[in-house]
């Protein structure tokens, strides 16, 4: 299989190759018309009488090198140097901020691309009129034009805006964070002083025991983190639905009620609420020590909190997510076919048989895709320890900026956002992201989910 | 997906009868075992009894958090240490009309953060679902070059822990000039919508392709399929996208305290952060002011929200 892969892969840089030169000879044969439009964006659109279109085509085209010119050929310069010039306060010479430079330098490459694809669509579309023109019919007008874009090209256009979006405000930051982690930005290094690219933070994570010890400690609480509360939530959301569906149960609207009065109740009111709840003066304290027993540190900077808030971040993060699994489960469970369990009855299987042959393969089957998600979310749980254990640094446990219940990701905030350690904090935003999409994809492509994606169509 | 409920409710009383009273009270019948039959009301007064106290139990878990929130804001005193256990010492409304009326000098501006998170809230819901809604069903409908490469793109970027461009956020917002102004959060919450897609494209997915072809046939344009076939046809899931779209922003605390500097620019999730144990009942209030409404709509909307959850499952 993977060798007939590499065969296509093969086969389809060959046929890009041959397109090339294929387009190449097609510009090279075609009119004055498509030439004057390789040379200047537009220019061929104009000529053609489709005034526009190729007026609209010039503004890019000038809006691109006013871009260039200005300000994007010195950013996009920028991105390798990161920074020539160190500020000096003496001489009142400015200096470059390395941070800048680079988010810069990515949107100057990114504008560049997206000029490049422009250039290409205004070429075929050239040759697309030169071709009607030959074939004896009138250049399309504006208005057909548009009427076309609603149309035969309706994917492209209502595509553009949500990937112009994306590409800046997701993708880029992405790229931005993933190069990061190969500068030595962070730290000490800090503007004024000048980045440069290195594998820094690499060593700094692996070599100094600080940190590298505290990744470890973080690390391992994640994963447990992780496996534990998905089985919880799932086990919990799946047993509630099984409950609240059982024949006997009167009146299940209003028990169905509680749980979606949890799961409405914006998350981080809910958060909130319980850090109060547990917190030292908080009412379950209050009645501890007013029945003759200490109080309880539940949350707060103490070493004995380590397993007292673990434990409640488990417990809260269950109050939260189990009414939505519940409801999803209850959808699932009206899908099984009742004759199953018909059978089985009458074959003699108990309850317990019923649940484990029937049930369980059928909700775990539907619901591959929904534990992968629960499990990399779960991972990337910011909000509870966030919330709840906002400003404790466990500096007992030998923890180097972060508490005992925080996971990585709360790591990663702490490192980054609020201390300025950009290299390192990105360098381990780049390992939870291999360990969650490791883990998800050997899970998702197994999963009958994937495989039959299309069969409903 | 909508009738899921409704088949449900159908098929749990026959399914019951079928299941457990029908094989028993033939069998108890057949041998004429009058004992049978009382062990049998015996083990479901048993499960009865079970399931209503665990039913109790659980409820009273979900519910009593809220209820001791809302107690809370109908608190006298304001502070946490003045309550007696989980009850508060004195009841009034004074809280709520304080929320809006005094904001201890400049601190606690409710008002000002509430009308800042409705618009904040309702404009990401506006352009968020129209890209959301649009990204869901060009990728579903559409067979287009680079369908599979944005597919797969979207899924790797979304394994991506989901903060992890935030410094590169607020460099991009001071380029822009748009720190401290909530107008930067609507840009940022409907731009990245589309990166959840796949719920809607999962139900796009579940519409049958031959609507389409037949009012291709009839010449309908692209746009005109979506805007007057397709578009009337998924009301439930406008819906869903549209509460989903509206809640997030509603509830998030971490860009709007990355963004929003002054107090008065923030949003209540930030200003509920804020917070301190000595203005607890404030913070109750608040909490309950804001949790209502979408409460309310989520019981409403119940049947959408569960087709929702269900479809993106399905089709992953």
């Amino acid at each position: 299989m993977a060798q007939a892969r590499l065969k296509e892969t093969q086969a389809k840089e060959n046929i890009f190759f041959y397109r090339l030169m294929q387009a190449l000879a097609k510009i090279w044969k075609a009119p004055w018309q498509v030439k004057a439009s390789v040379l200047v964006m537009g220019l061929g659109q104009i000529c053609y009488g489709q005034i526009i279109k190729g007026l609209i085509y010039l503004a890019c085209l000038a809006g691109l090198i006013w871009y260039f010119v200005t300000t994007g050929a010195a950013d996009f310069i920028g991105f390798f140097t990161l920074g020539t010039q160190q500020e000096d306060l003496w001489l009142g010479i400015p200096g470059d901020n390395s941070m800048n430079m680079l988010i810069l330098g990515i949107f100057a490459i990114v504008i560049g691309l997206f000029g490049i694809l422009l250039w290409i669509t205004n070429m075929k579309d050239c040759l697309f009129t030169a071709e009607e023109v030959k074939a004896g019919r009138k250049p399309r007008s504006f208005r057909e034009t548009l009427r076309h874009m609603a149309d035969d090209k309706f994917h492209v256009t209502a595509l553009t805006l949500p990937m112009v979006g994306v590409t800046i405000f997701s993708v880029l930051p992405i790229v931005f964070m993933i190069l990061i982690a190969f500068t030595n930005l962070g730290g000490d290094v800090v503007y004024p002083k000048l980045a440069d690219w290195s594998f820094d933070a690499w060593s700094k994570l692996l070599n100094v025991d600080k940190l590298s010890g505290t990744f470890g400690k973080i690390l391992s609480w994640n994963v447990l983190w992780a496996i534990s509360t998905t089985l919880i939530n799932f086990l919990g959301g799946l047993g509630l639905a099984l409950l609240l569906n059982k024949p006997n149960v009167k009146g299940k609207k209003i028990w169905r009620a509680f749980p979606i009065l949890a799961y409405a109740i914006p998350g981080f009111i809910s958060m909130l609420g319980f850090k109060f709840m547990f917190s030292q003066s908080g009412p379950i304290n209050s009645m501890l020590t007013s029945a003759g027993h200490d109080a309880i540190f539940f949350l707060t900077n103490d070493a004995s909190a380590k397993w007292w808030a673990r434990g409640i971040g488990l417990f809260v993060n269950a109050w939260i997510a189990i009414p939505s699994l519940m409801l999803m489960m209850t959808g699932y469970l009206g899908n099984i076919n009742t004759d199953m369990y018909e059978a089985a009855e009458l074959d003699g299987a108990s309850k317990f048989q019923q649940f484990r042959k029937i049930t369980l393969p059928f909700v775990i089957f539907s619901t591959t895709p929904v534990l992968i998600g629960q499990f990399v979310g779960n991972f990337n749980n910011f909000g509870i320890f966030f919330f709840m254990r906002s400003g404790v640094i466990s500096n007992y446990g030998d923890y180097f900026l972060a508490s005992d219940t925080d996971l990585l990701i709360n790591w990663l905030y702490n490192l980054s956002v609020d201390n300025n350690y950009y290299s390192v904090g990105a360098a381990i935003s780049l390992i939870i992201f291999m360990i969650t999409s490791t883990v998800s994809l050997a899970v998702y492509v197994r999963s009958n989910a994937y495989k039959q994606e299309d069969t409903y169509q | 997906m909508m009738t899921i409920q409704a088949r449900e409710g159908h098929t749990a009383p026959t399914n019951e009868s079928q299941r457990s009273r029908w094989p028993s009270v033939a069998s108890a019948a057949k041998r004429g075992d009058g004992r049978r039959w009382k062990k049998y009301t015996l083990r479901r007064f048993a499960d009865d009894a079970f399931t209503y106290t665990t039913l109790i139990i659980v409820s009273l878990i979900f519910v009593f958090p809220c209820l001791w929130l809302v107690l809370a804001s109908f608190s006298k005193s304001g502070s946490l240490y003045d309550m007696r256990g989980f009850f508060p010492a004195e009841y009034s409304a004074q809280t709520f009309v304080e929320l809006f009326t005094d904001d201890v000098n400049g601190l606690y501006p409710y008002k000002k953060w509430f009308m800042n998170t409705l618009y904040v809230s309702s404009m990401s819901c506006i352009f968020g679902t129209i890209l959301v809604i649009l990204t869901g069903y060009v990728m579903s409908k559409f067979n287009f070059k680079g369908r599979n490469g944005v597919k797969k793109l979207t899924l790797v970027l979304g394994m991506f822990p989901g903060f992890m461009g935030m410094t590169a956020i607020y460099i991009i917002m001071a380029q822009l000039n748009l720190l401290n102004r909530l107008e930067a959060l609507i840009f940022l919450y409907s731009a990245t919508a589309p990166m959840g897609y796949l719920v809607q494209k999962g139900y796009f997915d579940s519409i049958p392709n031959n609507i389409q072809d037949a009012a291709r046939i009839d010449g309908a344009s692209n746009l005109q399929i979506f805007w007057k076939i397709t578009m009337p046809l998924s009301k439930p899931m406008l819906v869903y996208t549209a509460l989903t779209q509206f809640a997030w922003p509603w509830s998030d605390c971490l860009l709007p305290k990355l963004i929003l500097k002054s107090r008065d620019q923030w949003t209540v999730a930030v200003g509920l952060y804020s917070m301190p144990e000595t203005h607890f009942s404030r913070f109750a209030a608040g909490s309950v002011f804001i949790a209502v409404p979408i409460v309310i709509l989520y019981f409403f909307l119940v049947k959408h929200i569960v087709s929702g959850l269900t479809a993106g499952a399905v089709k992953g």
